[in-house]
């Protein structure tokens, strides 16, 4: 049985938080509830986005999904 | 006065055409960020190395898409493109501006950003070079309610849908692609501003086969115009061509003598598919061979006009080179109905259908070409319940196998190998 909103949500945040790797594309969200078809899974994890518990991070081609406690910004940062 | 030297840059001033570094030293005079712009570039050309960083956590509160993080990794040396995010915004269908909207607009992003421009991105929309993260959302405000006006689609997003002038102006349009641009943006505005995709995905709407947008060289989805029957023909315009009274191709060439116009050699010898020929002074086209190449049309547009019973063919999978190579998209179904009367249900049905798929299957950063490509367009066709027809083969079969699918087989697969092996021992 495909689990509810709430769940999946809860399912969202714990997959971002114990990733190796902080930004993960909304595929690798698939495997939390394999019953839940891709485009409903899209929503749920787009509403983190609006509750503010997760944010877009943009590469320009791709967009991916993180905490924001596990993402710095390249504000500031000196290259090369 | 230059801020950095730029001897690099300058020879690009010297050629006979305008120059960005041109412009770019004379928007420095009122936006000095402009002159580390140049430094940069002017280090780059040296060092052969970009020093820009792309990419980050930069956008508008509740958007996935319309705003390219851009960042100097000489912050300290170039402080004025320390920041330097590119923002796109959506064309008007068909890219119909009014003056005062544009002079809007470029008094918005001289308030918010550099003054740099790209009319336009190759996806169409209008590209705003450099601004600052703390200007985002206030150009954001701004932009959408003084003006009325949306960010486009940028990453994993459906990108800004493109369509050409259709039938506001030309009289080719086989439907109304500002109509279906149109009623596709609004239904798909989730799709636009946050990310659905294993990568990013484009329609394009383009109303004959001359396909003004690029439909078919560009965009996941291309929505071209055709038609069912045969070309129409004015035969006395025919004749006027033939005799040098109207100018062929509309005039568009008349800046040289290329002599007396020769409808056989012009016309009818780079018939593709040479599905015409001229019969006691008429012209003559086999329209069951023609594959709308528009060249007859084009060449004689007094005389010659696409057909009354029009609607589109839907090609998938076209994109450009980042991964495998450039590629064209394949004809997937070859006429469609364009009807606004039921929403363009049909068309609605065929895009959710590939997104399904595509999401489920795709891989990431993979286009939907690629995915077609990957799995083979039997496959492809399979899914989206369309019989194959002759259309669909590029080429006569060179592999002798025949694969079979499991409801293809009478009682399928399965067997029961005990009773196999009652009658065939191993």
């Amino acid at each position: 049985m495909a689990l509810s909103k709430d769940e999946l949500k809860a399912a969202i945040l714990e997959k971002a938080e114990k990733s190796p790797k902080p930004q993960l594309y909304i595929k690798d969200f698939y495997a939390c509830d394999p019953e839940t078809k891709p485009r409903d899974i899209k929503n749920v994890a787009n509403d983190l986005v609006k509750e503010g518990k997760m944010m877009f991070w943009s590469s320009g081609s791709t967009t991916m999904y993180a905490l924001k406690h596990r993402i710095k910004n390249e504000e500031g940062s000196e290259g090369i | 006065m230059a801020k950095h030297e730029t001897p690099l840059l300058d020879q690009l001033e010297s050629g006979p055409w305008p120059s960005f570094v041109t412009d770019l030293k004379r928007q420095a005079e009122t936006k000095p960020e402009c002159w580390d712009i140049l430094g940069q570039l002017e280090l780059s050309y040296e060092e052969r190395i970009t020093h820009w960083k792309h990419g980050g956590i930069v956008g508008v509160f509740g958007y996935g898409g319309g705003i390219v993080g851009r960042y100097s990794d000489l912050p300290k040396r170039f402080p004025g493109v320390e920041h330097f995010h590119t923002i796109r915004v959506a064309q008007p269908a068909s890219k119909y501006y009014s003056t005062k909207n544009l002079r809007q607009l470029m008094d918005l992003w001289e308030k918010y950003g550099s003054g740099m421009t790209n009319f336009h991105g190759s996806t169409g929309d209008i590209i705003l070079l450099g601004t600052r993260t703390e200007n985002l959302e206030p150009f954001f405000w701004d932009l959408t309610h003084d003006m009325g006006q949306d960010l486009g689609g940028s990453g994993s997003n459906l990108r800004t849908p493109a369509n050409c002038i259709g039938q506001s102006r030309c009289e080719w349009a086989c439907y109304d692609t500002e109509a279906v641009c149109h009623a596709m943006t609004l239904k798909y505005q989730d799709e636009i501003h946050r990310p659905a995709f294993p990568y990013k995905f484009k329609f394009k709407f383009s109303g004959c086969p001359n396909d003004c947008v690029a439909a078919i060289a560009r965009s996941d989805i291309a929505v071209i115009g055709t038609w069912k029957d045969q070309i129409r023909i004015d035969q006395a315009a025919v004749k006027e061509y033939i005799a040098g009274n109207y100018p062929s191709n509309g005039g568009a060439h008349s800046g040289r003598d290329w002599g007396k116009f020769d409808i056989e050699k012009e016309v009818v010898a780079l018939c593709p598919t040479q599905c015409m020929w001229m019969e006691g002074g008429e012209l003559k086209i086999d329209d069951t061979e023609c594959t709308r190449c528009m060249h007859c049309i084009n060449v004689m547009p007094r005389a010659l006009r696409p057909g009354a019973d029009t609607g589109a063919t839907i090609c998938v999978g076209a994109k450009a080179p980042i991964l495998d190579g450039a590629q064209f998209a394949t004809l997937i179904i070859p006429f469609m109905k364009m009807s606004a009367d039921n929403e363009f249900e049909e068309l609605v049905e065929f895009i959710e259908k590939i997104w399904d798929w595509w999401m489920e299957i795709g891989k990431n950063r993979e286009r939907v070409g690629e995915t077609m490509q990957r799995l083979g367009l039997p496959a492809f066709l399979k899914v989206m319940e369309v019989e194959p027809i002759p259309q669909h083969v590029k080429e006569p079969r060179s592999n002798p196998y025949v694969f079979w699918s499991d409801e293809e087989v009478p009682g399928g697969f399965e067997r029961d190998v005990v009773e196999f092996r009652a009658r065939h021992a191993a």
